[in-house]
């Protein structure tokens, strides 16, 4: 039997092999340094617990990587659980007094200022590949947790609609707004980006 | 049949135009779902009157497209981060005690 047939652990080479892969996938998701470290940690402890259910059909890298899978979504979990019960009756409504106008007879109108300037969310002519993918790391970092979650769910996991549902514990209508709300914020926080 | 369609459209464009709240919405909503005709047809008209939300469904799009590629990107780059030193030895303590304590 080859090696490719069959995967074994070697924990002892875990950290120095996989420690910077597994922060990445976590900053990426957690976007929180010191949070993302914990996730890497308790991802190998998980690992060593229970290497015995290790059955070698995948290599060590993606194993564990489900593990660390798993350990970010509880986290994503965690924030939900631990806000207000009256936040699930605020996500429903999409009229956000910080970028639309709460006063009739312009009620839901964009705030000055709130709508987007340009034609363009990009600046024009040459842009660093590196300098967009930056900016679009620190937006999705600055989006309140709630919002950061269901949207890194949906747009950096390709998560199915049904699936964040049930894992976070909300309604298909909590998660558009949410969604919407993510966006609306995302796309003002590029556009500041730029603009500054 | 082309009489009643006809109706139908006039009841459409009789409804309300939507609110740019509501028209944004459904500019982030129709990047997961197929919109009906109906709420199709109001954030048309209401794109038509409105140049701001022209300009923010030309954004969400130049978002998402740009998320797209910070997806490809995250998934094949593994070096932008690294763990601290400080981050390395500790988890390599924590990883080593286990290890040492089975």
């Amino acid at each position: 039997m080859s090696a490719e047939d069959n995967h074994i652990l070697e924990p002892q080479h875990w950290v120095e092999r996989y420690g910077d892969y597994l922060y990445n996938y976590a900053i990426v998701r957690v976007n929180d340094t010191q949070k993302a470290e914990d996730l890497v940690q308790e991802t190998f402890l998980s690992g060593l617990k229970g290497k015995d259910n290790f059955q070698g059909k995948s290599t060590e890298r993606t194993w564990l990587i489900s593990i660390l899978k798993r350990k970010i979504i509880d986290t994503y979990r965690k924030q939900y659980s631990s806000k207000e019960s009256s936040m699930a009756e605020y996500e429903q409504d999409i009229s956000d007094g910080d970028f639309y106008r709460s006063e009739d007879p312009f009620k839901g109108h964009w705030l000055e200022g709130k709508g987007p300037h340009s034609h363009s969310l990009l600046p024009d002519g040459e842009m660093e590949q590196a300098e967009l993918m930056q900016v679009i790391q620190t937006c999705i970092s600055l989006l309140p947790p709630n919002l950061a979650s269901a949207f890194v769910m949906k747009m950096i996991d390709e998560t199915e609609s049904d699936e964040i549902c049930k894992e976070l514990g909300i309604t298909p209508s909590n998660l558009w707004v949410m969604l919407h709300r993510a966006r609306l914020k995302m796309r003002q926080c590029v556009e500041n980006k730029w603009l500054t | 049949m082309a009489k009643q369609i006809g109706y139908k459209i006039m009841v459409f464009m009789s409804k309300r135009m939507l609110a740019c709240d509501e028209a944004s919405f459904l500019i982030s909503y129709k990047h997961d779902h197929k919109l009906g005709f109906k709420r199709w047809w109001q954030l048309k008209m209401h794109l038509l009157s409105c140049h701001l939300c022209r300009k923010y469904s030309h954004q969400i799009e130049q978002l998402n497209l740009s998320v797209d590629q910070y997806r490809e990107s995250c998934s094949h780059d593994t070096s932008t981060h690294h763990l601290s030193d400080n981050a390395n030895v500790k988890i390599q303590h924590a990883v080593s005690s286990e290890l040492n304590s089975n």
